[in-house]
This record gives structure tokens, sequence and C-alpha cells, in this order.
């Protein structure tokens, strides 16, 4: 019997057609029926048009695409002998919009996808509207300041372009950082109020009984879900993969706990017959890709804790979003403070793009995982554009023996609810996934 | 405006082809809460609200507002649930009092268009011209451009309907009040604009962007350095040249850089004649400002 559900709430739609034998998930189709086919829109246009479309594939992750737009270009100048330089400075001010674009959107996920979930999982409670909830409109208001953030260095979010290859086109004084550092301040505060009672830094070193000893929404939550004993559910391949590099971390893939070096080259993409989304392969495997993936890469100690009890599961991913968004609270609260302002924003590449022919490749973590762009230009033009998307690598359709990392997670389990819950912990997103 | 015990307006957000851009940004109001004891949000793609999808197509009530983010499509594979998107907006439109086009792709057909020219388009118009898919509804719609849009526009808009004031709409169906203005009134770099100095370079908070960078503040209708982003910037405060996307013709192509003919820029300011603008931008450049040639805050730092 194969029941059809489509989910709702996460950036777009997606349908999950689920076959049961014994009332039991024993498989399950993901589809997304949305396709605008963005990589046409930017062929046959200047390269630089660039970093003015790929934002718009997405309006929560838009920045991630406008700076895996502008890798690829300088990636480009490279492979094309070209000199390019960027300062420290410059991918500094990249380093603080894009974290802060991770961090409104977890708040997003954690309050307005899981928070009405997980309360509707909760023995004998209500249906939850969240636009009833206090919390919904305490995150919102998050959500408006570190976006203020991006907006001060980017102009606004969404949807800025102020990155291009070369560096960035903002010229912040001291105003804008402590403006920056004072919007950060009330994030803290959110976090504490809401998420965790003992603050960013506790959250951080904490233990998993310390977790669940104090107040917060995620300490509610993991209590939860060991008193209903769904802690374990949702689990996959327990392999994961990281494209991206920042200052906090290198490119590598994870396996039983284990680093290694991993090569763009090895990433293949192929067309599924029944969805417009692609699957992604690295050497003709499933990895996930995102928060617990990177933390998993950091050896962060309270995700690598839970892993160790729970594995891959559901509760562990949940866990890894909240610590990435503490980390890079505080991430970012020093890339701020140790800004060097009156260093150059940009260093004007020395050759006129429309004077290069080539190709590169962009890579960025985005907030769902690792997000890449493949340009191919002649003279300036665009020839060929490629994004993969995080989504991609964790919404794979595999087959019945080697199903894809979601659809692994999903199979075997007994309830429809259950199995969105496990489905929105790797938070979808719909646009993306397709674009 | 309402106050609380006032029966709440109702509000169906629909999406077309979208990048869900006009959501995130309605999602950075600052009078969020207060917003919804005015407004009743009975359906919203991405929140968790009373409707869900599927209960659209049945639903049968008048209700006051029908916002649409993301370009219409006339092709019937696109769905929305179960039923064809067309189709559905078709049906709610008929029940709502006004209609909103929230963002650049739901008024003109935007970005997305170009994948699909022949199927997509803005409600009631296709670019520049009175061809959208849906132009049968234009005596009540309002287009509020902008990719995205600014979610004061947005909420602006709503209030004065809601209050009884319909907006003036220029030829493009865009509230004047919010749109007569241009992007480049109220920039900080204005005074570099007057006296035709254009930035040295990007990165610099000196300079206009108009003259070599491809700024099209002047040529473009929003209020973006009157009712500011993220209520603390805008583009061309930040660096950022205007890129027009408030404007029908969004997406233009060679970008960043300001095309010339014979050293005049090809698009002169919205409204001045050529030979104004040469007369005026001749006597300005006749003139050296010291003041103006300088950094603002520190010469000795950076290379000058
Ligand atoms: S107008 Fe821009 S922000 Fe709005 S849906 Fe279209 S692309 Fe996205
Ligand atoms: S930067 Fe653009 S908006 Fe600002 S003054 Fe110059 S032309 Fe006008």
């Amino acid at each position: 019997m194969i029941v059809k559900e489509i989910i709702e709430r996460i950036e777009g739609e997606a349908e999950l057609d689920f076959t049961y034998k014994n009332g039991i998930i024993e498989n399950v189709k993901i589809k997304f029926p949305h396709f605008r086919g963005m990589e046409h829109i930017i062929e046959g246009k200047s390269a630089m048009d660039a970093l003015v479309i790929t934002p718009r594939v997405c309006g929560i992750c838009g920045h991630a695409h406008l700076i895996a737009a502008t890798r690829a270009m300088e990636d480009l100048y490279k492979n094309s002998s070209n000199d390019i330089e960027i300062t420290k400075k410059a991918s500094d001010i990249r380093e603080i919009t894009l974290n802060c674009e991770i961090i409104q959107n977890h708040i997003k996920w954690f309050y307005f996808v899981m928070y009405p979930l997980i309360r509707s999982i909760q023995k004998g409670s209500q249906e939850f509207i969240s636009l009833k909830n206090k919390k919904f409109f305490e995150a919102q208001k998050a959500v408006v300041q570190i976006s203020k953030i991006i907006a001060l260095f980017g102009g606004q979010w969404p949807h800025t372009s102020y990155a291009l290859p070369g560096g960035v086109m903002c010229d912040p004084t001291y105003v804008e950082i402590v403006q920056a550092l004072s919007f950060l301040d009330e994030v803290y505060g959110f976090f504490e109020k809401n998420i965790f009672s003992d603050g960013v830094e506790a959250f951080l070193s904490c233990s998993n009984s310390e977790l669940i000893s104090k107040d917060g929404d995620i300490s509610l939550f993991v209590k939860n879900a060991y008193e209903q004993s769904y802690e374990k559910i949702g689990r996959s391949y327990d392999r994961f993969i990281v494209f991206g590099e920042n200052s906090l971390f290198k490119s590598g893939k994870v396996l039983t706990t284990i680093v290694y070096p991993v090569k763009t080259k090895y990433v293949t993409e192929k067309t599924q017959t029944f969805t417009y989304s692609k699957n992604v392969y690295y050497k003709d495997k499933f990895y996930e890709t995102g928060p617990l993936a990177r933390q998993m890469l950091l050896k962060q100690p309270l995700v690598r804790e839970f892993h160790r009890k729970l594995k891959d599961s559901a509760i562990t991913r949940i866990v890894a979003r909240v610590a990435e968004t503490a980390l890079l609270l505080q991430k970012t609260r020093d890339l701020l403070k140790c800004l060097d302002i009156d260093a150059p924003s940009y260093i004007r590449p020395k050759k006129n793009i429309h004077k290069i022919s080539g190709s590169g490749i962009g890579v960025v973590e985005a907030a769902r995982g690792s997000l890449i762009h493949k340009i191919e230009i002649k003279e300036g033009l665009v020839k060929k554009y490629e994004i993969i998307t995080p989504t991609q690598w964790n919404l794979g359709n595999g087959t019945k023996k080697c199903p894809g990392v979601a659809q692994k997670a999903m199979i075997g389990l007994k309830d429809k609810k259950l199995a969105e819950f496990v489905f929105r912990s790797f938070d979808i997103c719909s646009v993306c996934t397709t674009h | 405006m309402h106050s609380p015990t006032a029966q709440k307006a109702k509000i169906i957000w629909l999406q077309g082809v979208t990048c869900n851009g006009n959501t995130h940004s309605f999602l950075n109001y600052e009078g969020f809460e207060r917003f919804f004891q005015r407004y009743d949000l009975l359906y919203h793609p991405l929140f968790d609200t009373e409707l869900g999808i599927n209960d659209l197509s049945k639903f049968e009530e008048n209700f006051d507002f029908l916002i649409l983010e993301g370009a219409v499509t006339g092709n019937e594979e696109f769905k929305r649930g179960k039923t064809s998107f067309a189709k559905l907006f078709e049906k709610l439109a008929k029940k709502a009092r006004y209609i909103l086009a929230a963002g650049s792709c739901a008024s003109y057909g935007g970005v997305f268009k170009e994948y699909d020219p022949e199927n997509i388009t803005g409600i009631v118009f296709d670019k520049e011209s009175k061809r959208g898919i849906f132009k049968e509804y234009e005596n009540k719609t309002v287009n509020i451009p902008g990719c995205p849009l600014h979610p004061e526009w947005l909420i602006t808009v709503l209030d004065m309907l809601s209050i009884g004031k319909m907006p003036h709409l220029d030829e493009y169906l865009r509230p004047k009040e919010l749109y007569a203005y241009l992007a480049h009134d109220g920039c900080i770099r204005n005074e570099y604009f007057e006296w035709k100095i254009d930035v040295k370079d990007f990165g610099y908070k000196e300079g206009c962007l108009y003259y070599e960078h491809g700024c099209r503040g002047p040529m473009t209708h929003a209020s973006c350095n009157k009712i500011l982003w993220n209520s603390v910037s805008s583009k061309t405060m930040a660096g950022m040249p205007c890129i027009g996307c408030t404007e029908p013709d969004f997406p233009k192509t060679e970008l960043f850089e300001t095309k010339k003919y014979m050293s005049i820029p090809a698009e002169l300011p919205f409204g001045i004649p050529k030979r104004a603008y040469l007369t005026v931008t001749g006597i300005t450049k006749a003139f050296k400002i010291d003041r103006l040639e300088k950094r603002l805050i520190d010469d000795s730092k950076r290379d000058n």
C-alpha cells in the first residue's frame, strides 16, 4: 500500500510516498514537484550577473549562494592563471555575514518547524498552532536582530550581492561593528532565555546529562525524546561529508569518527525520473552533509557524546544544529571584535572578467551543508552553470538495497508522525533541492 | 487602525514560482506581534497556520487580502497541493477583496520568467506590458515589487487598505506613496553624485556608484533610502550599486558597470534631459572640491 503525504513548511513542498509492510515503513520516495531552471537562467549572461541571479535560488540561504558564486569566479581566475587576492578583512566579513545567515536559519528551523512538531508528538498534546504561541514571536525577534548584522555589511538581507571576486563592497566603520555586537548580544540573550538556560558558552561545554537537567527548549526536547523513547530513531549511514572551509574547519569526510580528505572531483550527480531533484554521490556513495557533519568534523564534545550514545539519530542532528548555533554566535562575536577595518575591502583583479575564459568551482558551507557552484565562461559570458545544493545530498532517492540518507533514516518506522519528525530533522528546503 | 477587539482582516498568502525571499523579508518586520493582532493569516505555506494547502481548494468564504509571492504560471503541471497553481489562484482571486503582488516576480514575472517566458508572467503585467495571465483582476491588484519587497512596504499597503485609503497607483500599479521616490533619494552618497565624484573602487564609503559602477538608483522607483532595509542600511549605503529590482525590467544584465556612449552614461537619471545633464555636469566637473576628494575618516591608513 502506498500512502502519499504532502509535506509543507519546508521552503516549499515535498511529497513523501510511503510503502508499508505489516504496519512498518518499508520504503519511502521523496518527491519535489517544482523546478525553476536557475542554471539555465544564468547561462548566456555576463559572469558578474551570477552574483545577482544565484542568491535568488533560495530566500533563506541566498547569501551562501552569493558566496559560492563569488568563490567559483575566484577559482576561475586562478585556474586561468590570473592573480586574485582577497584580504583577511574581506574574508572575515564574508564569514560574519554567512554565519549570521546560518544562525537565522537554525532559529527558524528550531522554532517554526521542529517546535510545533515536537509539541504535537508529545502525548496528549493538542494540535499546536505556532502563530498563537509566544515562542514564535520571540524567535522572530531574534531573527530580526541577526539579519540586521548582515544588512550592516551587505546593505540588506535577504538577497544582497555585496561580495564579488576580489573582496566585498562595504567599508564599515566602528559604528557598524558596535551596532553588530549589540544586535548579537540580543541573540545571545534569546538563546539563554529560550534555548538553554545557562547560555551559549555553557551549552558548548555541557554534557548529555547536564543538558537534560537544565531548563530551556533543547533540554525539554531531549528529555521528552528519552521519556517517550524515540531518542534513537532516524539513524542513517553514519557517514558525513563537508566540502566548505572557513576559520573553524577544513573540508573532510568522517567515517567512524575518523576524518579523511575529500576532493570535489569525486562528486557526481544523477537525474531521477520521478522528481526534479538530482541525486548526489561521493565516489558512488550517499553521505550526510550539514550541521551534524560539521560538528562531527570539529569533534564538538557535546555532539560527540550524543553521537557515541545515539549515533546519527534525529536527536543527535537536532543537538548538532543547536550546538552550531551557539558556536557561530561565539565565533561571530570574535570575528567582529578582531576585524581590521583599516585593511582594503576589495582588491580589483588585474584582468577584467570579459577577457577571461575558463572554469571554476566555488564551495561554501550553507545552513544545510555543502553547497557547490561550478561555472564555465568564455570571454566573460557564462557557458555553463551547475549548482549542487546541500539538500540534494541528504534527500536523494536510492534503491531498496541502498536508500538515500533521509530515506534510510525513515525506513523501519511505524508512525507517520515520527517519520515526518525524522525527515524534518534534516532541515528540508524544497526550493534549493530542485532549483 | 483596528483595535484588538475589532474584526481582524483575513489574509491568505499563496506562493507561485518563487524563492521564498519575500517571506523571509516579511519575517524581518519589527512589529510582527502587533501585526498578528490586526490580521488573521489563514494560510501561509511556511508557517503553521490553521489551513493547510489542500484546504484552500475547498475554501469558499470571502476574505480581505490575497498576497501572492512569486510569479504566476499557466503551466497546469505546476501544482500547489493537489490543485494546479493557476486554478487555485483564480479561485482565491475571485473571493479576495484585494490582491497584493508581493515582490517583482508576482508583479512582473521577475527572475524565473526567463526560464519559461511563454508560461510565466506577473499577475497583471508581463514585464512592462499589461499581458499578465490574470490581467482581468487589475482593478483589485496592487503591485509591491522589489526582489525581495521590503516588509514595511507590504504592511504599509495592508494598513492603508484596511483603513480605507486606496494608495495612488503609478502606471505599473505601484503605490506612489512608496514608489514615487527613487532609490537614489536619500542615499548618503548624494553629495558625491552632485559633484560627479565616483567611488575610487568598490569597498569605499566615499563616492557615488553611478558613474562607473552601474548604480541604478537614479533610474529606479523605490524608497530604499527612505525606509531603510532591516531598519539599518541599504545597498548603496553599504556600498553596493542599486540593481533596479523594483522595475518591471528586472533583472537586467551587465550589472556593476556603467555603460557609456562617448563617456556619457547610456542611462541618465530618470526624467533628466541629456542637455540638462551635460550642462550641470560640465559645471560641477570644473571644480575640484578638496573635502570630497579626501577620505572621510583617516587618510593615512589606506593608500590614496
Ligand atoms: S521577486 Fe525576488 S525575492 Fe521575490 S520570489 Fe522573485 S526572486 Fe524571490
Ligand atoms: S550611489 Fe547610487 S543611489 Fe547613491 S547617490 Fe550615487 S547614484 Fe544615487
